[in-house]
């Protein structure tokens, strides 16, 4: 079985801020999503310029 | 008796399944303009993470849940299954927040909206039975925590978080077949009424979305 690239053989590390508590891992992936998100909203979609509806 | 011949069921069936969605809506050849953004495609991308999550399950209920832990081609479909799950959720709830803020629910479309909502709910239960159907003492960790979680709420007796054979073939048989069920009627609605289109900027009303506009562009 080969190894992981990170050594998980530990506990997980956990953000802890106030009431709010998450582990590393997840606030990567939830960050992730909202710089996806924010892409899909601004960044343009290839040919998109050149076939605004005209009505 | 009435002289009338009885009509069969089927033919009934038939003409109200293509009175709602006639094949010009079933399988469109053109979307509306306001289609071409990237907010549009996470939900396609949702369903491909969906089937890969699907065909990986099928190979991997082939030689069982153990088979992962003795067999580099089972910890590659097993990596298969984790990462397609992944990146079914994190598609599904990108696309999720999309159509929160376009108010998707718009134009007679709450049908749409709500079958989208109750699938993430089901997919949740039918990835938690996936974790503790993996076999390790991470499985047992989960399921022994997760039982006092339902036996705080009162329906232990009934989900028992313990019994593995319960917990696989939800995670492997109803729940599957319910979220499959769910996105079929999900991506029927969206044929029938057409994706939502987005919020109009100017005073003017909005016009009212037409499944073969004009400025419609050709599908890839």
């Amino acid at each position: 079985m080969s190894a992981a690239i990170f050594n998980l053989n530990h506990p997980s590390n956990t953000v802890h801020w106030h009431f709010f508590s998450m582990s590393v891992s997840n606030v990567i992936v939830i960050v992730l999503m909202v710089i996806v998100f924010a892409f899909a909203i601004l960044a343009p979609f290839p040919g998109r310029s050149r076939k605004e509806p005209t009505e | 008796m009435s002289g009338t011949a009885k009509r069969p069921w089927t033919g009934a069936v038939r003409e109200r399944a293509v009175g709602a969605l006639p094949p010009e809506k079933l399988l469109p050849d053109s979307q509306p303009a306001y289609m071409a953004s990237w907010i549009y495609i996470f939900g396609v991308l949702s369903l491909a993470s969906l089937v890969l999550l699907i065909a990986s399950g099928m190979i991997l209920s082939l030689q069982g849940p153990d088979w992962w832990h003795s067999s580099g081609i089972g910890h590659f479909f097993n990596s298969i299954h984790l990462w397609s799950v992944e990146l079914f959720f994190f598609f599904m709830i990108v696309h999720l927040w999309g159509k929160y803020w376009m108010a998707a629910w718009r134009g007679g479309r709450a049908r749409v909206w709500i079958t989208g909502t109750v699938t993430f709910l089901v997919a949740i239960p039918c990835a938690l039975t996936g974790y503790v159907s993996q076999q390790n003492f991470d499985s047992q960790w989960i399921s022994t925590q997760a039982k006092d979680a339902l036996n705080a709420a009162g329906i232990g007796s009934f989900w028992n978080l313990m019994n593995f054979g319960q917990m696989y073939t939800y995670h492997v048989l109803l729940l599957p077949l319910a979220v499959v069920g769910l996105v079929a009627a999900h991506v029927l609605l969206v044929r029938k009424h057409g994706i939502v289109p987005p919020f109009q900027i100017s005073d003017e009303p909005p016009a009212t979305p037409a499944p073969r506009p004009a400025t419609a562009e050709p599908m890839p």
